[in-house]
This record gives C-alpha cells, sequence and structure tokens, in this order.
C-alpha cells in the first residue's frame, strides 16, 4: 500500500521532469542540468558511503570521465554518444584497477588517497601536452544533439535516472546488507561470508563509472574542458555537502539535498559571486554539528515521534 | 568423524606467543568446551580457526582440507561459524537483516529465501520482534540473534566465546537448553569459551585447557577439574 504510493509518486515526479523542456526555457533548463549533475555525483558519492568509505576522489573520476570522452571524439573520432558510454566504462576499469590499491586502504587513508588521485589525473591531463590538450584544454568540434537545449537536458536526465536506478538498486539488493554490514563491522561482516574486498569493489566501480559518465555527460555538453574545469574540486565538495544536508545512507537524502542546495546555490551565485561557496561551507558545519542524520533523518524522526505520540493519544481516549 | 584438527597450532603478537603449539581436533555433534585463565589464548584459538587471524605456524584442517590461510568469509561459507566475546551487532540494520546476512553471503540465498531461512532459525531460537532495531534488545536478545547469525551459515562447527557472560542464572540455563538442543538436531560441533564452571560442567562432553597459549589437559570436564596442573593454572592466575 505505502510502496505503491511512493512508486506513483516517483513515477509522477519522473514524468514531469521528463516534460519540463516543453514549458521551461533555456536558462531554466541550464540550471537544471547543472543540479541533475551534481545530484547524480551526491548519490554515487553516497553508494559508496554505505559501506563506510568516505571518498574525495569524485571530481577526479568526473574529470577522466570528461577528457576520456572528448579525447575519444577528438583523438579517436568517436561518435559523441559512443564516448559517453566508452568513457563511462574508462571510469570504471581505471577503478578497477585502482581498487585493488586504495581498497586496501580504510578511513581516512583511503579519503587522502582518493584525493590525491583526482590531482595526479589533473596533474597528467595537465602535462600531456599534445595528446591532452595541457592546461589550455580541448575544444570539440561541436556540441553533442547540435545543441538542443532540450536534448541535452533529456541526456543529463538519463545519467541522472541510470544514477537514481543504481542507487535504488543498492538499496534494495544484497548489496544493502553487505555495504551496511562493512561499514557497521567488518569482522562480523567477514565471519558471515562477505568478501569484503569484492563488494567494495563492485560499489567502487559502480560508483566511478557514474561519476565518469557524469563528466562525459557534461564535457559532451559543453564542447570544450579544461583541467581546472573537469577536475575542479567543486565537483567533490559540493556534492558531499549535498548528501550531508539531505541525510546519507540513501537514494533520497542527496536527492532532496542537491534540489536544495543546487537550486539556493545558482540564486545566491546571482546575487554575490562566490558567495555560494561560503554557504556551502557554513552549512557543512552546521549539518555535521546539529543534523547528523540530515534532513531526511530528521523528517523520518519526526514523522515517528509523531506516529508515537499520535498512538498515546488514541490510546488516551479509550 | 573428525571435523575440525589442528596441528602445532602457533600464533605470535611480537614476541608474545598467545597460542603456542596447540594440537587438537574436534569431532561431528560433539560439544567442546575450551577453558583457561584470563589471557590464555582461547579467543586467539577461535581468531585462528575461524580465520579471523593467521597463524604464525601449524596448520588447520577442515573436512580433510587444509584451510590454514583461508581467509574467513570462505571459511564460514564451507562450515566454520562463530560468535565474538564482545557483542558485534550491525546496528544499521534490523534483526532480521543482521541475521539475514549470514545466509545470504555464505550460502548464496536469495534475499527471499535468505528471510524465510532467517525466521526459522529465529524462531528455533525463540527470539522475536525481528523488525526491531538492534538497539531495542536485550543483552539475551542479541545474544540469540548473532548465535541465529552465525546458524544461518548453515555451520557444522560453531564457536561460542563466552555467550553467557552478562546473561542471569535463569537465561543462562535458557540457553544452555537452547544449545544443546540445536547441537542435537542440527548434528553440530559445538566449541564453548566459558569462564562459569557450571556451565561448561553442564554442557559440554569434552574440554581442554590452554594456559599461556598451551594445550594443558583435554578429557571429560569432571576428569580435568582434578588434574593438578589445571588446578594450579586457575590457582596460578587467581594469585
Ligand atoms: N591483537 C593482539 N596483539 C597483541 N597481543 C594480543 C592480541 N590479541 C590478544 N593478545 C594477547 O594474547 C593473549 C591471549 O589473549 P586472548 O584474548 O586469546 O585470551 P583469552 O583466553 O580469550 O582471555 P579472556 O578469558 O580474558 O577472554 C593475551 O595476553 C592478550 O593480551
Ligand atoms: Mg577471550
Amino acid at each position: 500500500m505505502k510502496n505503491k504510493t511512493s512508486y506513483a509518486i516517483a513515477a509522477g515526479i519522473a514524468v514531469i521532469m521528463i516534460a519540463f523542456p516543453a514549458f521551461l526555457g533555456a536558462y531554466p533548463l541550464n540550471v537544471a542540468r547543472s543540479v541533475m549533475t551534481y545530484m547524480a555525483l551526491a548519490i554515487s558519492w553516497d553508494m559508496l558511503l554505505r559501506s563506510g568509505q568516505i571518498s574525495f576522489g569524485i571530481a577526479g573520476l568526473f574529470g577522466l570521465g570528461s577528457y576520456a570522452s572528448a579525447l575519444a571524439v577528438l583523438r579517436g573520432g568517436m561518435d559523441p554518444f559512443l564516448s559517453i558510454v566508452f568513457a563511462a566504462v574508462f571510469a570504471g576499469v581505471m577503478a578497477y584497477a585502482l581498487g585493488f590499491v586504495v581498497l586496501r586502504l580504510r578511513s581516512m587513508y583511503f579519503s587522502i588517497t582518493t584525493l590525491a588521485l583526482m590531482e595526479i589525473f589533473r596533474i597528467i591531463i595537465h602535462n600531456l601536452h599534445d595528446f591532452s590538450g595541457g592546461p589550455e584544454g580541448v575544444v570539440l568540434p561541436g556540441v553533442i544533439f547540435k545543441g538542443s537545449a532540450s536534448a541535452l537536458y533529456w541526456l543529463c536526465l538519463g545519467g541522472l535516472f541510470i544514477t537514481i536506478g543504481a542507487s535504488y538498486y543498492f538499496e534494495k539488493s544484497k548489496m544493502h546488507l553487505a555495504l551496511t554490514a562493512i561499514r557497521n563491522d567488518e569482522t562480523s561482516a567477514r565471519s558471515n561470508g562477505v568478501d569484503i574486498f569484492k563488494y567494495l569493489l563492485i560499489a567502487f566501480v559502480v560508483t566511478s563509472t557514474l561519476q565518469g559518465m557524469m563528466g562525459a555527460i557534461q564535457v559532451q555538453s559543453y564542447g570544450f574542458t579544461m583541467p581546472d574545469t573537469a577536475f575542479d574540486g567543486n565537483f567533490t565538495l559540493l556534492p558531499l555537502a549535498m548528501a550531508l544536508l539531505g541525510g546519507v545512507h540513501s537514494t533520497i537524502g542527496p536527492m532532496a539535498g542537491a534540489v536544495l542546495l543546487g537550486v539556493s546555490a545558482e540564486w545566491l551565485k546571482l546575487q554575490i559571486p562566490y558567495g555560494h561557496l561560503v554557504v556551502y561551507g557554513i552549512i557543512i558545519i552546521i549539518v555535521i554539528l546539529f543534523m547528523p542524520q540530515g534532513i531526511v533523518g530528521m523528517v523520518r524522526k519526526a514523522s515517528r515521534t509523531g506516529r508515537r505520540s499520535g498512538r498515546k493519544a488514541g490510546a488516551s481516549n479509550e | 568423524m573428525s571435523k575440525l584438527t589442528t596441528v602445532g597450532l602457533t600464533k605470535a603478537f611480537s614476541g608474545l606467543v598467545a597460542v603456542n603449539d596447540v594440537s587438537f581436533n574436534m569431532e561431528e555433534g560433539e560439544i567442546l568446551g575450551i577453558i583457561g585463565p584470563n589471557g590464555a589464548g582461547k579467543t586467539t584459538f577461535i581468531h585462528l580457526v575461524s580465520g579471523i587471524l593467521m597463524p604464525t605456524s601449524g596448520t588447520i584442517t577442515f573436512k580433510g582440507q587444509d584451510i590454514t590461510y583461508a581467509p574467513a568469509h570462505q571459511r564460514s561459507r564451507m562450515g566454520i561459524a562463530r560468535t565474538y566475546q564482545l557483542i558485534h551487532p550491525l546496528e544499521n540494520l534490523k534483526v532480521i537483516e543482521n541475521v539475514m546476512v549470514g545466509a545470504v553471503f555464505s550460502k548464496d540465498m536469495s534475499l527471499k529465501a535468505a528471510r524465510l531461512e532467517s525466521e526459522r532459525i529465529c524462531a528455533e531460537l525463540e527470539l522475536e520482534g525481528l523488525e526491531r532495531d538492534t538497539t531495542q534488545l536485550s543483552i539475551l536478545e542479541i545474544k540469540k540473534m548473532e548465535i541465529a547469525r552465525a546458524l544461518a551459515n548453515e555451520p557444522e562447527v560453531l564457536f561460542l566465546d563466552e555467550v553467557m557472560a552478562g546473561l542471569n542464572s535463569d537465561e543462562t540455563k535458557h540457553l544452555i537448553a537452547t544449545i544443546q538442543r540445536i547441537a542435537r538436531e542440527r548434528k553440530l560441533a559445538v566449541g564453548v569459551v566459558e569462564h562459569v564452571m557450571g556451565v561448561i560442567r553442564e554442557l559440554t562432553q569434552r574440554v581442554i585447557v590452554l594456559e599461556a597459549g598451551e594445550l594443558i589437559a583435554e578429557g571429560p570436564y569432571g576428569e580435568v577439574s582434578k588434574n593438578p596442573r589445571v588446578i594450579e593454572a586457575y590457582l596460578g592466575g587467581a594469585a
């Protein structure tokens, strides 16, 4: 009953989102694309967080995806749309290889290493002048789908839907048990048959693939990029803040956080240049101090206590 | 038939030899006591046979197969399960999900099958309220949940490390009866570590005694408790 209602609501929202280009102009569609990109990154970051691993490498895989896609088109003459698939797979394969090193690390060491990797990717691209275009970046022959605002919006929405689908699968399949068990207690997980490395590797590869895909979609939608744009630290910082604000360890939390922060940041950017970054910093601090469960967690708690006191009131009436 | 055998099993922690040259075997269906004073190496021994720690030397054989260096998750799939001296609930999973972890990953069950199987095991242990958070459980219920999770691995050998600690005497009696029933019904070999000798006397058919990592005596509790070396070890530990 409850499930059916939430499926209906989700389907309704999806339809409205697909229909957006029918009644929104180019600017709001542009803003929506930016919000959706951050949303997908926030969800993918959270998916790995469910295993307890805090990645600071989102921007690295996003940038890697951007460049893999751009260079496949520019140097390999690949079809732009195909290059997005290629870039996603490329990011996944890189994550698979790197996983054998970084997934042996835990907590701070894992986080710092993912951050360092992102920097290494950026420096390599920066210095491979002839192949990657160096610090000036690359310009593609054109924007995918001839730059049609609606088509670009749908492309980004497609990337977001894939991400939401993957996250939902992580929540509903045995991945949920594996990742939560690893997060809560690795020793207990191990003695109950959980192959910890295998499940961490799956999560790392899947989330990296998604991040690479979003990077590729981004570069094909703008038609150019450079190291400082593709590997911009904001692609790590903002998704992280969004997931924390919305509430971690779920799909809906990062989505709520992305809508709130994404839209308000867009507005703030117009008011004060760089003001949004200050706001992000403040939000992270407030969330960590006062609402570690995020907005979704607070709503859940409120509805639980609401139901409980409701039941009590009902009982006293009898 | 011998299920689990160790030969010369040794674990050294930079100088301190926690388990020293221990050779033992465990038969199908037997309830074996593992006793010894604090720091004797009982928990370390269980860590070694369950794969949580790797030995410094010696071998471990399970049903004729060498598993000395097999990773823990493989041993749980083969049929060696355990609980921990300190409780290890998975606090972000519901009670039923905690138990399901054992079935899903050790037995490659689908979520649906694992849920049914886990419900069955919990009923066997008289554990109810399976949709609760683990934080809402009493100590007895947590212990039962951890036993249920271990049983969901469908083990042939089960180690219980001080599972009675923190329980009152009624709860202890109840859990002793439960463990005996389950061991019998499942033809399970159980290794129990306990400090309360009453529990050991009632529950086990045979005990091994560890002292400073070494196996110093072996036999039925009635005999072993009269062994001068064992009495000495316990008195020495107390002094
Ligand atoms: N990881 C470790 N590193 C170093 N020393 C350890 C480690 N684990 C255990 N020890 C030491 O090994 C010895 C045996 O410890 P163990 O926990 O196996 O004893 P135990 O028989 O289970 O004791 P208790 O009855 O108190 O639970 C102790 O001296 C302990 O301090
Ligand atoms: Mg111990």
